[in-house]
């Protein structure tokens, strides 16, 4: 591909730059993990649990060992022999590496099959027998609370990131992680209310689905490890790893190439340590890459119940709201504990209210682990109070738009935490939302079996802080640039909005600039690409780098007695003789944050807050309850759009991917905690003819302040308001009000017949 | 996957000859494979049937049409003589799996592979088509309604082969196949039902049923063995046949061609 002229005066920010992986990713040269094939690797197979809460009496492994081509068959046993307490998690160190004593899902790897066909590992792997003494087991996430059945006996905080650090459990319970938000007195408030509304509202355990399932690859020396891998948190992985073994950072090497998807699913730590430590003990290469139908065994998301009651005036003013939210995180933590603490701070929603009361709960149950999920339980959350918000509007009588508006939570007012609300375009999403779904137009029915209707819900998310991000530059002696950074291109056009931001400042071309993917011998730390954060947090972060290497490259200048337009390559040659050396430009950016007091409140609770709000059009078929979404409208805040056409694709596609989260897609377990459907057969994600046939999507005018040239995250924001929009809107088509994910057509048949 | 042996033939004869203990005929793959990789079918060897000469569509002196077995869904989906004469068929292949599936699974192996779920057994049912059979003892024809005996089972005798679709004219008749799904677009069907509509009205249903089930009118639905499974509980789906036989039949009588 012909490379772009280098120097411009061209603004390279707001400009829809094509991906600049796009032509590689086409021509099938891409680097994947999944492609990669090193000499004499073993492919491992995993072993999985077959109950879901139980101790291990006895795995036998001889004949799985004895199979022609089998190299190894590796269990716990062996890896306590390298790791004494190979425990890991973001969280809390209470993921084994392979099962110890007990197991505590169906699912869970309890041994791996190593040979150097994959086919012979897979066969092997039918040949392990285990025999398991059953424990009782729990799968609910209330009765997790007072459920007798404990998946943990002990708990083990990691203390590894410092807004988790305060994690403890409770002893003999499920809970991993409990949050609690006071302000004013809820409780007094709601007994003064004119009106009182209460409803329970449920969400489903789906799973990521990346089309590239998890895959990571290890090579070790006695002394060193490298580990290729498909993760979103390469210098997390790298602290991880190093933890585990007791070696020093600079001994263990994590590099990641392209991601083919990962939505959360490829955060913390994930096949890392399985496959590090099956290089460790067999001084051989070694490859694992999941199924499809294995990832459902890997990470989730959670299922959650919320409780949510409000307290209204006679003029339709929230005035207390009491939020009661339990999280189902499956039988390791991951990063649930953090899910519920940033999500449930926001759990009273978009709305100034004077009293809240949060309860927020991360449980232990014996399903296979919930983490992060585009989102990080924001979807949940909006689920249920855009529904509750909309029951409220219709009891009372007001237009659910306008009860928005009056209640709504404007720049300049405290949130629920008390951190005063800056560069939250609410109310202009919630404008949008109504002038491009032609709120006021009448629908009219013109089938006698297709009812129509309308919805919308608006949510907010506050970005998960403190993290840091750290980025280099490199001017090169011919004037072109290379940006060093750990944030991974998962198909969110990273590279691309990395280089623009690179290139504003730099006054060059984004297509002529290399954005070298996470090394962490080679690219500085960054906390992870999740949660909508990098484009803000390493935006920044490359900004600062691009500014200092700016800044080198004018003291070179005025050193050199150079013209203040020099341009870069005469500043080298005139330097060194001849086209040689460089100039490096360093940033490292960490926002500035209050941890939440004893009542949960804090003045500064996250460095932005994003907006999403959708709209709907539905037809429901009164004879069958099929819902048809036949419009669809996607609004959010994000700040300056750095690349417009990114900005766009990710709103929609965070709204499409929510969309099968609303209607389709379920993790049906059966009463022993057997997954009945994990497989693309039986668990339907959404395809072309799912998708509503007029989209739109639209940024707001807005700016983020602090965000590099007015940008922010966007990865998320299109998820927010799609389940309660169709909710609301065939609660207005015809009547039927569903409060638990997914709105199965049989379950509004069932209540229209 | 454990490994196979993969034969091959040039004739049908030869085909035959290779079936026997522990070989499974390997035609478009798409389910074989996949009940392979989940170690449901552990065949030690494959017989290919690609180099059969089974492929092709064209029309019988009676007007009626011919396919070979080993032509592809999509083969069948684009022929003109299909388009012009069986609109219904080309139009119940536009949402049969997706494009990929089609351009390698075949009209005998869907016909064979007895899913109760699968678009072509209930419509073909309807029509009134026959199979071609070919075994050892010889050739042999049947209606392809008879050649289920239940979830994955047809009535094929071991070492037979189907080579042959042989479908009637339709002429003026109105035909119609509605399925319905309740997850996805592309999901399995949670009930199917076909019509073909004339002095004797065929109407058979598919995928609530273990397999293509023919019934004379709407009454016979409520004595039906329906199973509830993810795509619906038993009610639910008799409810969606009820609604799906009454539109099927509107859809017949409106048809054109």
């Amino acid at each position: 591909m012909k490379r772009a002229a280098q120097s411009t005066e061209t603004p390279q920010v707001g400009r829809s730059v094509p991906r600049l992986e796009s032509w590689l990713k086409v021509t099938g040269r891409a680097e994947y993990v999944h492609n990669l094939r090193l000499p004499g690797m073993l492919y491992g197979k995993i072993f999985r649990s077959t109950v879901a809460h139980g101790r291990i009496k006895r795995v036998d492994v001889a004949a799985a060992q004895a199979l022609a081509g089998v190299y190894r068959v590796i269990t716990s046993k062996d890896i306590r022999e390298l790791i004494p307490e190979p425990y890991y998690g973001p969280a809390f160190h209470d993921q084994p590496i392979l099962a110890i004593d007990k197991v505590r899902y169906v699912g869970e790897p309890v041994a791996v099959v190593l040979a150097s066909d994959p086919h012979v590992a897979e066969e092997a792997v039918h040949l392990i027998t285990a025999e398991y003494e059953d424990l009782p087991a729990v799968y609910d996430e209330v009765e997790a609370m007072t459920s007798k059945a404990i998946v943990h006996d002990i708990l083990k905080p990691a203390g590894t990131f410092p807004d988790l650090k305060h994690l403890g459990g409770r002893k003999n319970t499920n809970i991993a992680l409990d949050f609690h938000l006071r302000r004013g007195n809820a409780a007094e408030a709601m007994q003064s209310a004119d009106r009182v509304f209460e409803h329970r509202f449920r969400t489903q355990q789906v799973m990521h689905t990346p089309l590239e399932p998890l895959v990571s690859v290890a090579e070790s020396t006695e002394n060193s490890l490298t580990i290729h891998t498909a993760s979103q948190s390469p210098s997390f992985v790298r602290i991880e790893i190093a933890r585990l073994l007791g070696w020093p950072e600079n001994r263990v090497r994590v590099r990641v190439p392209f991601l083919g998807g990962g939505f959360g699913a490829k955060l913390y730590i994930k096949l890392e340590a399985l496959v590090s430590v099956l290089s460790l003990i067999t001084k051989k290469s070694v490859k694992l890459s999941l199924t499809m139908e294995e990832q459902f065994f890997t990470i989730t998301k959670h299922a959650s119940t919320f409780r949510i009651k409000s307290g209204v005036s006679k003029d339709g003013r929230i005035v207390a709201r009491e939020c009661e939210v339990w999280w189902n995180g499956g039988a390791y933590a991951d990063i649930g504990p953090r899910v519920t603490q940033k999500s449930g701070f926001t759990a009273p929603g978009p709305y100034d209210i004077e009293h809240v009361a949060v309860d927020s709960y991360a449980l232990y149950t014996n399903l296979p682990p919930a983490g992060a999920l585009r989102g990080f339980g924001i979807p949940q959350l909006v689920w249920a109070y855009e529904g509750h918000t909309d029951l409220m509007a219709r009891e009372l009588g007001i237009d659910p738009i306008e009860f928005r508006r009056q209640n709504l939570l404007r720049d300049g007012r405290p949130q629920a935490t008390g951190t005063v609300m800056k560069d939250a375009a609410i109310e202009k999403v919630l404008d949008r939302l109504e002038a491009l779904m032609d709120w006021k137009s009448p629908l009219k029915n013109t089938s006698k079996t297709l009812k129509k209707g309308r919805g919308i819900a608006i949510g907010f998310k506050a970005c998960v802080s403190p993290t840091t991000s750290l980025a280099a530059i490199n001017i090169n002696a011919d004037g072109s640039c290379i940006v060093y950074c750990s944030t991974a291109d998962m198909g969110q056009g990273s590279d691309t909005a990395m280089a623009q931001i690179a290139g504003e400042v730099l006054h060059m071309a984004a297509e002529s600039i290399t954005v070298v993917h996470s090394d962490t011998d080679v690219t500085p730390y960054d906390m992870a690409t999740l949660g909508s954060r990098s484009l803000f947090h390493m935006g920044n972060a490359v900004k600062l780098a691009a500014e200092d290497a700016v800044r080198k490259l004018n003291q070179l200048r005025s050193e050199l007695q150079l013209p203040a337009d020099c341009p870069i390559p005469d500043i080298f040659k005139k330097k060194y003789g001849m086209q040689a050396g460089n100039v490096a430009g360093a940033g490292s950016y960490i926002p500035t944050y209050k941890s939440p007091d004893a009542n949960g409140l804090t003045d500064n609770a996250t460095p932005f807050w994003m907006v999403g709000g959708t709209g709907v059009e539905v037809e429901v078929d009164t004879e069958t309850g099929k819902v048809c979404v036949t419009r669809m409208v996607n609004v959010a805040d994000v700040g300056t759009p750095i690349n417009p056409k990114i900005v766009e694709t990710q709103i929609s596609g965070a709204a499409i991917m929510q969309l099968g989260f609303t209607l389709h897609e379920k993790m049906e377990f059966d009463a022993q905690g057997q997954l009945r459907n994990a497989s693309f057969a039986e668990y339907k994600i959404p395809g072309f003819l799912d998708l509503p046939a007029s989209i739109v999507n639209e940024a707001v005018v807005a700016e983020q302040k602090s965000g590099p040239f007015g940008g922010k995250g966007v990865g998320e924001s299109g998820t927010f308001g799609v389940s309660p929009a169709i909710a609301n809107a065939i609660h207005d088509a015809v009547g039927v009000r569903l409060t638990a994910l997914p709105l199965k057509a049989e379950d509004i048949w069932e209540k229209l017949k | 996957m454990t490994p196979f042996e993969l034969l091959q033939p040039h004739t049908v004869g030869e085909a035959l000859a290779c079936l026997g203990e522990g070989a499974r005929p390997f035609a478009g793959g798409t389910a074989l494979m996949l009940m392979m990789k989940a170690g449901v079918l552990r065949p030690a060897r494959l017989v290919s049937l690609h180099r059969l000469n089974l492929a092709g569509v064209q029309l019988n002196p009676d007007g009626g049409l011919r396919v070979g077995a080993m032509t592809s869904l999509s083969a069948l989906e684009r022929s003109p003589e299909v388009r012009k004469g069986w609109p219904v068929i080309a139009r119940t292949l536009r949402t049969l799996s997706n494009v990929r599936v089609r351009n390698v699974a075949t009209v005998g192996g869907a016909l064979a592979h007895a899913d109760p779920h699968m678009d072509l057994p209930p419509l073909l049912s309807a029509l009134g088509a026959q199979v071609k059979i070919a075994g050892k003892g010889g050739e042999r024809s049947l209606p392809v309604e008879d050649l289920y005996a239940g979830y994955l089972e047809n009535t094929l005798k071991d070492g037979e082969l189907i080579t042959h679709l042989d479908v009637p004219p339709l002429g003026k008749r109105g035909a119609a196949y509605l399925k319905c799904t309740t997850r996805s677009a592309d999901d399995w069907p949670a009930v199917g039902v076909a019509v073909v509509l004339s002095d004797e009205t065929r109407i058979f249903i598919s995928a609530a049923t273990d397999r293509p089930v023919r019934i004379a009118d709407e009454s016979a639905l409520a004595g039906l063995k329906i199973e509830g499974d993810l795509h619906g509980s038993a009610d639910y789906k008799r409810q969606l046949l009820r609604v799906y036989l009454r539109r099927a039949i509107d859809e017949a009588r409106s048809a054109v061609h």
